[in-house]
C-alpha cells in the first residue's frame, strides 16, 4: 500500500467558511502511508483532523508512531502542531525532521516553542509523547522498510525542502513552497548596477537549479506542487514571494514526465468556485496535449499510488 | 621551537578572526536595510576578504549540506536566497570581536584591503580576457581576494614578530614570504592554507592562498587559477595599488605568461577597468579617495 491523503492544502492561513468547502481551508498537512509506516508532511492546521482520525483508527492497534517531515518552518506549516492529539498520549513516538534557516535556535525550539504558556496552555515539557527533532539538509535517507527519501532545497524566502519518497518502485514528490529559481542580478545593461559577468553567472546558476528541480521531480507517480498564483498574478507583484504559478507547475511537471500532478497551496483568497473554474480551464487546455493527469488538490481526498508488481 | 609556538598562536587566532574594520559598519547598514539589492549584498561581502572567506565557509559547511562546493557569492545568493546570505554576513560581522589595537601592527589594514581587492578584480579580469567561462569567473575573484589572507593572523597574532619580519625583508631586500620563513618559520602561504582548511575552503581558493608564490611546485587541477592569481598579485604590487607589506616582490618568469597564453603587455589594458572597480568599491564604502 502506498497512499497519500490530503489533510490541508491551503496556503498562508486557514480559511474556514462556505467558500472553501470543496477544496478545503486547512493549511498544509499530508498523510503518506507506505505499508505499515506512517509519514506526515507538515503540521499545518490540517494535522488536527489527522490526529483525531489516527486516534479513532491506528490507536486501537497501539500507540501512534510516525515520521513527520516539515517542509519549512513558516507558520502555516507548523501552526497545527499544538492541536495534534497524539502528542498528549503516552506511548506516541514522533520523529520530526526538517530544515532550519541560519539562526541560533534549533528545530525543537522553532516548532516546539509554540507550546509555551505565552501561546498555549500546555508546555512542551509536559507532553506525554516521545518526540525527537532533527535538522535535515539536502540528502538521501534510508527510512527503512524499503522507503527512501531524497530532499532538495527549494526556492523560498527561508530554507525549504522538497521531499521525494520512493517505495516499491513508485515515487511521491512534494514541491512546495517553491518559486522557480531566477536571476536576481540586473540583466538590463541600462541598469546602473548592471555587471555582465554577474548577469551571466546569475542566469546560469538559476538555470542549473531549475534543472535540478526538474530532475528531482522527474517521472514522479504523484507530485504535489505549489500553485498559489496564476501566471498573471505572479508577474503582478508576487515575484520573490516564494510561490509558483499554475502555468509554471504544469509546464515543469509535464517536462519532467510526471504522471499525476496535484495543484497545491491554494491562495487564501481563492474560493471553491474560482478553483473549480481554474481546474476546468487548465484541464481543457491540456486535453490531448499531455498524458499527465492534472487536478486541484482537495482536502480529505485519498490518492493511491499502486506499487509496481 | 619558535616555529611551533608561532604556529600555535596562528592556529588559535584563526578561530576568531575578525572582519576588516573598513567594512563592518557597511555590512551592518546593508544587511539591516530591507531594500538591499542582491548586488549590494554581494558587493559588501566581497569587499572584505575575511568576511567573504567566512561566508563561503558557512555556505559550504555541513550546515547546508550542499553537494557541490560553492565558491561564488552570486551562486550562493541565487541558491540560498538574499535573506539567508544576509543573515550569514550579519552574524559573521556582528559576532566578530575586535582584537585590541594595543599590539604593534606591521600591516596597514586599509592597504591590505586595497591590495586584496585589486588582486581579486585583476584575477577576474585576466580570466575574462582569456575567455574563461563566466561561471568560473567568481572563483578567480575569490581566489585573488583571499590569496594573502594568511597575512592577517601573522600580523595580528604575531604582531611584534611581524614588525621584525618586515624589517628583515627590508634589510635583506627579499620578498616578504621569504623573510617570514626566516623569522617566523612559517609564511603567509602556510597560514593561508591553515585558514582554508579551518574554513573548509578547498579547491582553487585554498591552492591560490598556498601556492601563489610557489606556483612552480604546484601541478594540481587549479593550476590555471593559481597562475592567474600570481599574475594578479604581481600586477597589484607593481602598480602599487594597496600595500600588503611586500616591498620586494619576486619577478614573474615569462613562462607564467606563456602558459596562461596571456601577453604581459595586456596587463596595461587592465589599468582602467581595475581602477574603475576599486573606485566603485571606494564610493560604496564611502572611503576617502
Amino acid at each position: 500500500m502506498f497512499t497519500v491523503k490530503i489533510w490541508g492544502d491551503r496556503g498562508s492561513m486557514p480559511t474556514p467558511g462556505p467558500d472553501t468547502v470543496e477544496f478545503g481551508g486547512n493549511t498544509s498537512c499530508i498523510e503518506v502511508r507506505c505499508g505499515k509506516r506512517l509519514i506526515i508532511i507538515d503540521a499545518g492546521s490540517g494535522i488536527r483532523q489527522l490526529g483525531d482520525s489516527l486516534m479513532r483508527t491506528d490507536f486501537r492497534a497501539g500507540p501512534i508512531k510516525a515520521d513527520i517531515f516539515i517542509t519549512h518552518t513558516h507558520w502555516d506549516h507548523i501552526m497545527g502542531f499544538p492541536m495534534f492529539t497524539p502528542i498528549y498520549v503516552p506511548g506516541t513516538e514522533l520523529r520530526i525532521r526538517g530544515p532550519i534557516t541560519y539562526e541560533e535556535d534549533p528545530l525543537e525550539k522553532v516548532i516546539g516553542s509554540q507550546l509555551s504558556y505565552r501561546y498555549w496552555p500546555v508546555r512542551q515539557e509536559e507532553l506525554a509523547a516521545k518526540i525527537t527533532y532533527e535538522q535535515i539538509k539536502e540528502s538521501t535517507f534510508d527510512l527503512g522498510d524499503g522507503i527512501w527519501l531524497t530532499t532538495k532545497y527549494l526556492n523560498h524566502p527561508i530554507l525549504c525542502l522538497g521531499y521525494r519518497f520512493e517505495y516499491r518502485g513508485r515515487s511521491f514528490v512534494t514541491l512546495y513552497d517553491n518559486e522557480p529559481f531566477r536571476n536576481v542580478f540586473p540583466t538590463d545593461p541600462e541598469d546602473p548596477q548592471y555587471d555582465e559577468s554577474y548577469a551571466r553567472e546569475g542566469e546560469e546558476a538559476a538555470r542549473e537549479q531549475n534543472e535540478k528541480i526538474l530532475a528531482f521531480m522527474s517521472g514522479a507517480d504523484l507530485l504535489v506542487h505549489d500553485t498559489q498564483y496564476t501566471a498573471k498574478e505572479y508577474v503582478s507583484g508576487k515575484v520573490g514571494w516564494g510561490h509558483s504559478s499554475f502555468e509554471h507547475a504544469i509546464n515543469a511537471a509535464h517536462k519532467a514526465q510526471v504522471k499525476r500532478l496535484l495543484l497545491f497551496h491554494h491562495d487564501p483568497n481563492r474560493t471553491d468556485t474560482e478553483l473549480q473554474e481554474l481546474e476546468i480551464f487548465y484541464q481543457a487546455k491540456l486535453r490531448g496535449r499531455t498524458s499527465m493527469s492534472v487536478e486541484m488538490s482537495r482536502e480529505g481526498r485519498l490518492y493511491t499510488i499502486d506499487p509496481v508488481e | 621551537m619558535a616555529g611551533t609556538s608561532n604556529l600555535l598562536k596562528v592556529r588559535d587566532y584563526i578561530g576568531s578572526m575578525p572582519s576588516l574594520p573598513t567594512t563592518v559598519s557597511k555590512v551592518l547598514e546593508v544587511c539591516n536595510n530591507p531594500k538591499t539589492s542582491p548586488m549590494d549584498l554581494d558587493r559588501v561581502i566581497s569587499l572584505d576578504p575575511v568576511l567573504m572567506g567566512k561566508v563561503l565557509k558557512l555556505i559550504n559547511s555541513a550546515y547546508y549540506g550542499l553537494g557541490t562546493q560553492v565558491t561564488s557569492l552570486v551562486r550562493a545568493i541565487i541558491m540560498l536566497g538574499v535573506n539567508t546570505v544576509k543573515n550569514l554576513a550579519l552574524s559573521t560581522a556582528v559576532l566578530d570581536k575586535f582584537t585590541s589595537n594595543k599590539n604593534f601592527r606591521a600591516l596597514n589594514m586599509e592597504g591590505f584591503w586595497r591590495h586584496s581587492l585589486c588582486a581579486g578584480v585583476t584575477a577576474k579580469l585576466i580570466a575574462k580576457k582569456r575567455g574563461v567561462e563566466s561561471k568560473a569567473l567568481e572563483e578567480y575573484f575569490a581566489a585573488g581576494l583571499l590569496h594573502d589572507i594568511g597575512k592577517i593572523p601573522l600580523n595580528n597574532a604575531l604582531a611584534e614578530e611581524y614588525v621584525r619580519t618586515m624589517a628583515v625583508a627590508d634589510r635583506d631586500r627579499v620578498s616578504l614570504h621569504v623573510a617570514e620563513k626566516r623569522t617566523l618559520e612559517l609564511d603567509h602561504a602556510d597560514a593561508g592554507a591553515l585558514i582554508a582548511a579551518a574554513w573548509h575552503l578547498d579547491g582553487a581558493i585554498s591552492d591560490a592562498a598556498r601556492y601563489h608564490h610557489a606556483f612552480s611546485e604546484y601541478q594540481g587541477e587549479n593550476r590555471d587559477v593559481v597562475l592567474t592569481v600570481a599574475v594578479a598579485n604581481y600586477y597589484a604590487s607593481r602598480e602599487g595599488i594597496g600595500f600588503s607589506g611586500n616591498l620586494y616582490p619576486d619577478k614573474l618568469p615569462p613562462e607564467v605568461f606563456e602558459e596562461l597564453k596571456f601577453r604581459k603587455e595586456a596587463l596595461e589594458e587592465l589599468e582602467g577597468p581595475v581602477n574603475a572597480e576599486i573606485d566603485k568599491a571606494k564610493v560604496f564604502l564611502r572611503l576617502a579617495q
